[in-house]
């Protein structure tokens, strides 16, 4: 495959993926409200044709079928009006909309990964077809078979009728064949006109009802398509276009001398009043479905040309190079406008001018900072889906009510939140939302329960929780069935509720005794709190029994810059995220009290906390080993808080923060408490503490 | 890395030059090392270690090249020998071995050499090193191990 196939077949992805994501909100809205809209319908109609004719192009015929169908399904439903069919054909509709969407998007997924494509499709199709049929049977009566005999009779008509009046009007001709047996010829000519129109080319074709008639394929196959030019410079380009489209067998010019003589104003009004005529005998369905087709497409495009004006893709690798240069230019500004050799001069102009530079430095930042950034509305309308299906086989009637879906995060974070807002979303409806109307009725609430999925804004992070109106959760169930699990730590009585709603989170647990598809498997919540810790984030959970429950994840905005404390111990550099300093205190030996097995520990307001030597932790040399000689930094992250027992604070930096060579993950770093490192003003480099892991590696040598 | 210079074992006339390949030689320890310049990226003498806790002790720690952190692996202390204390003729070669960057810390290097890949011959099995896979004996007599890069970075 070479470079043009593969930014072609990159564009395609790209647009068939937007395509189904679109369909997929659609189709949940519309299945809220239980109808489709005439523009639901037109836009289901498009966005398979797109699809379809794109597919085509690429010669994915499993794809192209499936779209082929189904818009031949909204084809019939357009013409005939939504309004036609009944209930349990509409929910049918919905059913097969969702799992032809899915199917699509499976197979979108194998061209990604590069597996071969599902070629036996004719069970489905048969299943889009079985449905066709049942809609179109059910209200086939007097009208339908006008309808469609006068399509026919209309489609003879345009045939005789079109072939000379072009011929008339026109100059010069293209007359294409297309390879025998190579499929959906009139999509084919759909596509040499597209790229024709982007030529910005004035011309005329015939069939000219290749978009909205799959009939007109044969006409292509029998009489070839033709497309007319009105000067010979036109022919020209419009030859070239055709000799670099696919598939086709055979095509020649053809001048039409008759034509070339008369005026240029008259035979297209001639051509517009005969094609009028064409149409008119033609009873009004097609009509109507070619007026209705030709404002769509209208619609469709003039979107289509804004959007590519303000809007790029740019593959992110580019934009994290980008990133990794800013942070670069950054570091290297206070690298240029601290240096040492500058020291003790008064540099007024430079000083000046440096300032100047700061400031574009962190604008430039700012703007690279927020080319990251993507809302959240994109896994949030993936939850309604989730909800949906769930809806469905777990015959629970739920809503699920977003707020905040406009709230931007950093890409990476957005990735990375998808599979825990599942699992939790999935918790919250399985487990948390009554199982009978009865017991919501009988305790006062909203027959219907609700999910509210939220984002929110606080200074640098984001807060995402997923609340349900349910049972809520009984807090002594949990604790039984955690020590018939054998997870707890201490005695059941000194639980408390928010410790023992943290036992959820525990590896093996899961309340629900049976099983079900969607949770139970006793792999939810630890991953969950796994995932999103992977991300720098907090998981908590709050519930009441009888009200409901609510999981917060707490996120921190982007993971590539953070505000950090430079501490040193010893001669080494090491840096703590702000965000887990509670304070920073001196402290005397006096104060310090030793637990039975010698561990130290120091009261902070009213509750003694664990204390951790950084300089025992690390084995550093040369480092405060006197309590009173050092600093004490009381710290917290997630469940666990100590006091971490360093050095000296050197200051406050925002530091870019970089992974750690990947030759070093083998040596389990994560563990030691490490998560990343950041290159100082200076050049050298501060390692950034995982404070949540360096306790867990410091009890490990305790 | 002044006296760096480059010099041909000879080779047969007529020779294709496919089976020829250059090699960077380093000294360690008093043996004399050989690794592809396929794989060397650079050469630097003045460094900044930033130390790392809880690892091997053959992990120097990381340096800052250029924005790029990479790790740092003593070359004397990954072979099981004594550590020395680092001169002024102790350098940091760079490598790439498979998109993973690592610098190496070695004695000295000493020259860039055009070798017969066909005249490598394996080191005898009962005196099979770690790290080391081939060698080459020299007109002179010298003898040059190859390093072993993809073993070097595989664990």
């Amino acid at each position: 495959m070479d470079a043009s196939m593969e930014s072609l077949l990159e564009t395609y992805l790209f647009e068939t993926n937007s395509l189904l994501d679109g369909l997929d909100e659609l189709l949940i809205n519309a299945e809220k409200i239980g109808d489709f809209s005439e523009d639901d319908v037109n836009e289901i109609f498009r966005s398979m044709h797109t699809i379809k004719g794109s597919s085509a192009m690429l010669e994915f015929n499993g794809l192209m079928e499936i779209a082929h169908h189904i818009e031949d399904l909204f084809f019939y439903i357009r013409e005939n009006g939504i309004d036609s069919l009944d209930q349990t054909h509409k929910s049918e509709l919905f059913n097969l909309m969702f799992k032809s969407t899915d199917k699509l998007r499976s197979e979108i997924e194998k061209v990604e990964n590069n597996e071969p494509l599902e070629t036996n499709i004719d069970s489905f199709v048969g299943e889009i077809n079985g449905l066709l049929k049942k809609i179109s049977g059910e209200s086939s009566d007097a009208d339908d078979t006008t309808n469609s005999s006068s399509a026919e009779t209309s489609a003879d008509g345009t045939k005789s009728a079109a072939i000379p009046v072009s011929a008339g009007d026109v100059p010069y001709f293209i007359h294409i064949y297309f390879e025998d047996g190579c499929g959906m010829e009139n999509l084919r000519a759909f596509m040499i006109v597209n790229a024709l129109q982007e030529r910005e080319l004035n011309f005329t074709y015939y069939p000219d009802d290749i978009d909205s008639n799959p009939d007109s394929a044969e006409k292509i196959i029998e009489d070839g398509f033709y497309i007319g030019f009105h000067t010979e410079d036109e022919l020209g380009k419009g030859c070239t276009v055709v000799s670099n489209a696919q598939n086709i067998r055979s095509y020649e010019t053809v001048q039409n001398q008759e034509a070339s003589a008369p005026e240029e104003s008259e035979p297209t009004e001639k051509a517009a009043s005969v094609e009028k005529n064409t149409a008119s005998p033609a009873a009004s369905a097609p009509a109507k479905g070619k007026s209705d087709a030709a404002p769509a497409k209208k619609k469709e495009v003039a979107p289509h040309g804004a959007v590519k004006q303000d809007l790029i893709s740019v593959n992110l690798s580019k934009l994290d190079a980008l990133m990794a240069l800013v942070g670069e230019i950054v570091i290297t500004e206070s690298m240029v406008t601290s240096s040492p050799d500058l020291q003790g001069l008064n540099l007024d102009n430079f000083n000046k001018s440096a300032r100047q530079l700061r400031k574009l430095t962190d604008d430039l930042q700012d703007i690279a900072m927020s080319l990251r950034m993507v809302s959240v509305s994109g896994v949030f309308q993936k939850m309604n889906r989730i909800v949906r299906d769930m809806k469905q086989n777990l015959n629970r009637d739920v809503r699920l009510t977003i707020i905040g879906e406009n709230t931007e995060v950093d890409k990476t974070i957005v990735d990375g939140i998808g599979d825990p807002l599942m699992h939790i979303v999935r918790n919250a409806i399985d487990h948390g939302i009554e199982e009978n109307v009865e017991d919501r009725i009988a305790a006062g609430k909203d027959p219907q329960g609700e999910v509210v999925l939220s984002a929110t804004h606080t200074g640098s992070e984001v807060i995402i929780s997923v609340s349900d109106d349910g049972r809520g959760m009984d807090t002594d169930a949990i604790l039984a069935k955690a020590a018939r699990n054998g997870i707890l730590t201490k005695p059941e009585s000194d639980y408390s509720q928010k410790e023992i709603l943290m036992l959820l989170m525990t590896p093996g647990f899961s309340t629900n005794t049976e099983v079900t598809e969607y949770s139970g498997r006793g792999v939810g919540l630890d991953v969950v709190k796994k995932n999103v810790e992977a991300i720098g984030g907090v998981v908590t959970i709050t519930s009441e029994l009888g009200k409901g429950s609510c999981t917060t994840l707490k996120i921190p905005l982007t993971l590539a810059i953070a505000d950090g404390m430079e501490i040193s111990v010893g001669k080494s550099i090491f840096t703590v995220p702000i965000s887990n300093i509670r304070q920073s205190f001196k402290a005397t030996e006096e104060d310090i009290v030793l637990d039975p097995a010698g561990h130290e520990m120091i009261r902070c307001m009213d509750a003694f906390y664990p204390i951790v030597r950084a300089h025992e932790l690390y084995n550093i040399p040369d480092a405060c080993t006197k309590i009173d000689d050092g600093i004490l930094m009381w710290v917290d992250a997630s469940d666990k808080s100590y006091c971490l027992f360093v050095d000296k604070l050197i200051g406050e930096h925002q530091v870019v923060v970089k992974p750690l060579p990947p030759y070093l993950q083998q040596f389990h770093i994560k563990d030691s408490g490490i998560s990343g490192c950041t290159i100082l003003g200076d050049g050298n480099i501060s390692i950034i503490l995982d404070i949540a892991h360096v306790y867990e590696a410091a009890r490990g040598i305790f | 890395m002044a006296e760096t210079t480059v010099d041909i074992i000879e080779t047969d006339e007529g020779q294709s030059s496919k089976s020829i390949q250059r090699f960077l030689t380093f000294v360690s320890d008093n043996i004399t090392f050989g690794v592809s310049t396929d794989y060397v990226i650079e050469i630097i003498s003045s460094y900044m270690i930033c130390t790392l806790p809880m690892v091997p002790d053959y992990i120097k720690g990381i340096i800052n090249l250029r924005g790029q952190t990479i790790p740092i692996i003593d070359i004397r202390l990954r072979m099981g020998k004594m550590p020395q204390d680092y001169t002024d003729a102790t350098c940091i070669i760079i490598l790439e071995i498979k998109d993973i960057s690592v610098g190496i810390v070695v004695d000295s290097v000493t020259q860039v050499l055009d070798i017969d890949l066909d005249r490598i011959s394996p080191i005898p099995t009962q005196n099979q090193q770690e790290l080391t896979s081939s060698m080459i004996s020299r007109e002179d007599g010298s003898v040059i191990l190859f390093l072993d890069c993809e073993e070097l970075i595989s664990q």
